[in-house]
């Protein structure tokens, strides 16, 4: 019997950290409502018809209004089905008030109970114009294929320099998901090891534990164990997302889908690298739970902050915005992912960013070693950063 | 044999150490007394290598303490030291691998402690529902699951009943006896006195005084002292007893000083002539009176 090896001490707390959140009935609850929460989020959209067309019900009163109404019907390049029900003025009335049609028009008016949808008003005035133009067109006695020419001119063509992606929109939606669920998953996988650090701390296991194995070891292991949890939980989420959203339809799970998910788990490792110690370290310099929101709002602002960024840069990805904050560790774990789904980030964009959120990770776990190392065993009151580095040095004098 | 030399310690501007020696024996039970702040935390952590000493060395068998050899001591901190949450039944295995058993022998060392700590039926349980006194029996169980060769224990009878007081102090007892040495902290200086051959007294991080118990309360006394009841008599005839001198009164009598040569002999003689003799002892001070003269001086 002798002391542990580095490798083995981590290896055991790695372990111990996995089998008991698994063990714990909140946390596979937990677990149980994330998934289901993505099943819906991937199957519901679809059954409710989510990116097909909008149906609105339109009521007509008179015969002006129904051949604008059919106009309405016809016309092309809106993803818009119209309902058209012809109905007498009191009819309308009653219809609007109990909300059965979305619009009525009679005469010259477009009458509605609330701000009726744009796409429903361009429509129905676009057809407006149409008829009124043809019927001035007849008064003023052109025919034919005069009349037909005049009011069917040739649409307009539309081209793009850069080629248009068919599938922008169901890109963004999972580039939404991912920016989500990794702020989610960062957060709570924070919380959870500060919280464990405060629980080692308070309940003075972490002096038994410091008596057989290193600081940095137990650090480690808990880092580690953690990590992997969260990790594999990312890897259920995704996989049972992706299935769900498959054989619902909502996307065509291609290669590119497939990098983008696999490069979006690969942030989560880094973001947890950068955050993680940080986290630690939020747990060790506070001696009870209570005290540990406190500490961790830094933390907390920073990945928030991000967060927000995100949305600018899912609007935006090509944006100033979306290219320095890939570019900066503790925002590219959550800004980054997005452009990668949207497919506006350039390889090497996504080399540098990776290498940058790992260089600034591989920076600070010896920084957030040294301070959990000095804080971790002082008990009693909560401790200033500084003091917890300075306890460390001199611990370090001595020793060398 | 144990050795703490010129142990320092200093917590930014507070000194919590500040040259502190002693040993402790093969098989002997060591208390650990001083008041509040004294530095007794900090050497029992220094000793476990929670801490580093600023300086100053700790030695088992000779040797100056690493890592290895700090697998095979055991070690109680105050309160719990326990995972609230997690089973006794996985707790007492976890602690055992960590000081390097493998898994096999860390489950069977677990199952025979919590047999003899009669914590069996409760290895289910989650240590945070077990009562305060089984709870301290789960702690010395990961103190002493992988069969230390020195224990330290930073006060353990706090909180218990006098029955969890027994039943503690027979267990270390019974360890002591096969000859592992066992470091104890405690405020309970009858307890100590009782219990232990070797007790170190600090004060401000410094060694006020340290030794066998019978030892130090021989050396003690300043003066001899013995305590003397007399029937249907006052407290004249002390007078005619040169250098005696009373320092206390309690039911058994008064306690005097005998100074300047006087012996108890002339005391007795004197308390003959006053009255009936009920009482008569040379006393040594207890524990708790060299305490408080040591911690007062």
């Amino acid at each position: 019997m002798s002391g542990l090896q580095g490798r083995e001490a981590i290896a055991l707390v790695a372990r111990r950290e996995v089998t008991q959140k698994l063990r714990e009935k909140s946390f596979l609850i937990s677990m149980g409502v994330t998934v289901t929460i993505i099943v819906l989020v991937a199957v519901v959209p679809a059954l409710l018809g989510a990116g097909g067309p909008t149906t609105f019900t339109l009521g007509t009163t008179d015969a002006t209004s129904a051949q604008i109404a059919a106009n309405a019907k016809r016309a092309p390049g809106f993803d818009v089905e119209l309902d058209v029900r012809s109905m007498s003025p009191a009819e309308a009335k009653q219809a609007i008030d109990d909300g059965s049609v979305d619009a009525v028009l009679s005469g010259e008016a477009l009458r509605a109970k609330e701000e009726p949808d744009d796409q429903l008003v361009g429509i129905v005035q676009a057809a407006a114009r149409e008829v009124r133009q043809a019927q001035a067109l007849r008064r003023a006695g052109v025919r034919g294929a005069e009349l037909q020419a005049a009011l069917n001119p040739p649409a307009l063509k539309v081209t793009t320099v850069e080629p248009v992606d068919p599938e922008r929109d169901r890109k963004g939606a999972f580039a939404f998901v991912a920016v989500l669920v990794l702020y989610t998953q960062l957060l709570t996988y924070g919380y959870l090891l500060a919280s464990g650090v405060v629980e080692e701390k308070s309940s003075r296991v972490v002096e038994v534990l410091l008596s057989t194995i290193r600081p940095k070891d137990l650090l480690a292991g808990k880092i580690i164990g953690l990590g992997l949890l969260g990790f594999g939980q990312l890897v259920v989420m995704t996989g049972v997302g992706l299935l769900a959203a498959t054989l619902s339809g909502a996307l065509d799970v291609t290669g590119e889908v497939v990098g983008a998910a696999a490069l979006a788990l690969g942030w989560f490792v880094l973001g947890y690298a950068f955050y993680s110690g940080l986290f630690a370290c939020a747990g060790a310099l506070v001696p009870r739970q209570e005290e540990l929101q406190a500490s961790m709002t830094p933390l907390t602002m920073l990945i928030l902050i991000s967060f927000f960024v995100s949305f600018i840069v899912l609007d935006d990805p090509d944006g100033t915005l979306a290219h320095v904050t890939s570019f900066i560790p503790f925002s590219a774990p959550i800004t980054m992912p997005p452009r990668i789904a949207l497919g506006e980030a350039p390889a090497y964009e996504i080399v540098i960013a990776f290498v940058v959120t790992l260089a600034g990770a591989l920076a600070l776990i010896p920084l957030a070693g040294r301070i959990y190392s000095g804080a971790v065993l002082r008990t009693g009151s909560a401790i200033k950063v500084r003091d917890a580095w300075r306890a460390t040095k001199t611990g370090a004098e001595s020793r060398a | 044999m144990l050795e703490v030399a010129d142990l320092a310690r200093r917590y930014g501007d507070v000194v919590a150490l500040d040259g502190l020696s002693f040993t402790v024996e093969p098989g002997q039970l060591f208390g650990f007394v001083g008041p509040n702040g004294a530095g007794k935390t900090t050497t029992m952590r220094i000793i476990l290598g929670v801490l580093e000493p600023d300086a100053g060395e700790v030695r088992w068998r000779g040797q100056p303490v690493d890592l290895a050899t700090r697998a095979r001591f055991g070690y109680m901190p105050e309160e719990r030291g326990l995972y609230p949450k997690m089973r006794v039944r996985d707790q007492l295995p976890y602690f055992a691998s960590l000081h390097g058993l493998s898994a096999a022998d860390a489950g069977a060392a677990a199952e025979k402690w919590l047999e003899r700590l009669g914590i069996a039926d409760r290895a289910a349980d989650r240590v945070e529902t077990l009562s305060l006194g089984n709870q301290q029996r789960v702690q010395l169980g990961v103190a002493l699951v992988h069969e230390p060769e020195l224990l330290v224990l930073d006060e353990p009878f706090s909180g218990l009943d006098p029955v969890g007081v027994d039943v503690l102090s027979g267990v270390l007892r019974g360890l002591a006896d096969e000859g592992v040495p066992v470091l104890f902290s405690s405020h309970q200086l009858e307890l100590v006195e009782r219990l232990c051959e070797s007790v170190a007294i600090v004060k401000d991080g410094q060694l006020v005084a340290a030794g066998r118990v019978d030892e130090l309360r021989s050396r003690g006394a300043r003066a001899p002292t013995v305590r003397v009841a007399v029937r249907d008599a006052g407290e004249e005839w002390i007078a005619g007893v040169p250098g005696a001198e009373v320092v206390d009164r309690g039911p058994d009598g008064v306690l005097l000083a005998l100074r300047d040569g006087a012996g108890p002999e002339a005391v007795l003689d004197a308390a003959r002539g006053a009255g009936t003799v009920t009482h008569f002892a040379l006393e040594r001070p207890t524990l708790s009176e060299l305490f408080r003269q040591a911690v007062a001086a």
